[in-house]
């Protein structure tokens, strides 16, 4: 397994949902640091304005369904972000959604790694790491 | 019967006795109009949508009745047309059935009882046709939402469930009783959440497939009701909850839907506060007069942005993603207030508040 502290952004319109990552991220022991946004566009601005720190790629996880912005559009968005930018990030869907066309258009997008069913457990994440 | 609630015929003839002889015989049980040429025709059905019969004199010196069937078609399917004819030839029927899709042929000199018949006959294919395509468009809408809200099911029923199973395993490993805390309001709060989405649902049922129960409603009550409801939230949150009811008269509707609108415009109201300022505040009034009550629901709270504004009597459209909405609230307002040929205006600014007019006239 990498040993490299990473740093986390978690995009969920859902408080509890975004509690519950940041727990199981930090429960891991390695993170570096977890951000939360129930807002999709103020997670694309973070991504957008703030450099990413440290040598390891950040991993944001991203809900499909919320208000205003959805997973998709975020998706679509930072898909037009500089290649300098995306190459900084690593980007996971997490939805209970089990409709099949939301699963295909996720699978369709370059800068998606994964689609992860909600609850997010330790269990998906340690596996989810080794990857990285 | 009174003139209006009769069934609209239209006469076309260049013959202006047939047409004085058509209208004396029929006017009495039907709503007659005639025609000296096609002209004057497609103006009466231009002003008359809901013309149900057209009886056409075949040989005019203009242009023969099933040419102006096949013309007429495109923009006026409706109504049902039948040729009137001396001369019966085959070539002429053929025409007519072919081209014009006329329903009957009635060969001149016609008889009463001919055209009796004729319009009873036409009448009720007329109904049956128009009916199938109300219930066609009917159900057309019904799939769609039946769609949208198989998608939309599986997310907002699913979600709350999936976030407190999640909850659960995380608890499952916490050792500071604070933390543990924390994780119940969090897991309260998405209990809620579904369950809201679940009355919302019964709601959206009862309004679909409710019949309207007319009864007397007394504002004063309804809001005392209301007031009841939500001081509560009120005094906890520190917001400042003014009523006003003005009635002098009798107003009647349908309860139940009636509370559908005032319920979700009020929790909307305390719900989308801003949480960093002073004065928060609700205000609620009705007035009745002249057979209309209007009710305002007025808030400082959160607002709502310009661009969503035409979108938020969506189904399952969330403007924003400060507080726990179903997206199915003002949805079920508009469906109720459609019910109750009431209307529903929104006057809202950003960080400003919202103002909710609703008219609704007495039943």
């Amino acid at each position: 397994m990498n040993q490299k502290k990473l740093n986390f952004i978690v995009v969920d319109d859902s408080k509890l949902d975004c509690f519950i990552a940041e727990k199981i991220i930090r429960n891991t022991g390695m993170s570096d640091g977890v951000l939360s946004f129930t807002d999709a566009t103020a997670a694309l601005s973070h991504i957008e304005q703030v450099p990413t720190t440290g040598p390891s790629k950040t991993i944001v996880i991203v809900d499909i369904q919320m208000p205003l912005m959805n997973g998709f559009e975020f998706v679509e968005a930072f898909q037009k972000f500089p290649q300098t930018i995306q190459d900084q990030y690593i980007i996971y869907v997490l939805s209970s959604s089990i409709n099949e066309s939301d699963l295909t258009r996720v699978r369709n997008y370059p800068s998606v790694k994964h689609f992860l069913n909600k609850p997010l457990t330790s269990n998906t994440l340690s596996t989810l790491l080794e990857w990285v | 019967m009174s003139k209006t609630d009769k069934i609209k015929i239209l006469y076309i003839d260049d013959e202006i006795n047939n047409l004085h002889g058509f209208k004396a015989t029929f006017r009495l049980d039907y709503n007659v109009f005639v025609a000296i040429d096609t002209n004057e025709a497609k103006a009466h059905l231009d002003k008359h949508p809901d013309m149900r019969i057209i009886f056409c004199d075949q040989r005019m010196p203009e242009k023969t009745g099933v040419q102006f069937f096949e013309e007429i078609r495109a923009d006026h399917p409706y109504p049902i047309r039948m040729l009137l004819t001396g001369y019966a030839d085959i070539e002429s029927v053929i025409d007519a059935i072919n081209r014009g899709h006329v329903f009957r042929y009635i060969k001149k000199p016609w008889t009463d009882v001919d055209i009796k018949t004729a319009i009873e006959e036409g009448n009720k294919f007329y109904l049956a046709n128009s009916m199938l395509a109300i219930k066609n468009e009917e159900l057309q809408k019904a799939y769609s939402e039946l769609d949208k809200f198989a998608y939309s099911v599986t997310h907002d029923m699913r979600g709350p469930l999936l976030s407190i199973l999640g909850a659960v395993d995380v608890a499952r490993n916490m050792d500071d009783l604070n933390e543990v805390r924390e994780i119940l309001e969090l897991m309260d709060k998405s209990v809620k959440k579904l369950d809201n989405f679940i009355r919302s649902i019964h709601d959206y049922y009862n309004l679909k497939r409710g019949e309207l129960h007319i009864t007397e409603i007394d504002f004063k009550d309804v809001t005392r009701d209301q007031e009841d409801i939500y001081m509560i939230a009120a005094k906890m949150n520190n917001i400042r909850f003014t009523t006003s009811v003005e009635q002098s008269e009798m107003f009647r509707c349908d309860e139940a839907s009636m509370k559908i609108i005032l319920n979700n415009l009020l929790s909307n109201a305390f719900k989308y506060q801003r949480k960093n300022i002073e004065e928060k505040f609700v205000d609620f009034s009705v007035e009745v007069s002249k057979g209309r009550a209007t009710i305002l629901v007025k808030d400082n709270g959160i607002g709502i942005h310009e661009n969503h504004i035409a979108e938020i009597f969506n189904m399952f459209f969330r403007a924003t993603s400060e507080e726990v909405g179903s997206g199915f609230g003002l949805y079920n307002v508009k469906d109720a207030l459609l019910k109750l040929n009431g209307e529903i205006t929104v006057d809202s600014k950003i960080d400003n508040g919202t103002t909710f007019k609703v008219v609704i006239p007495s039943k």
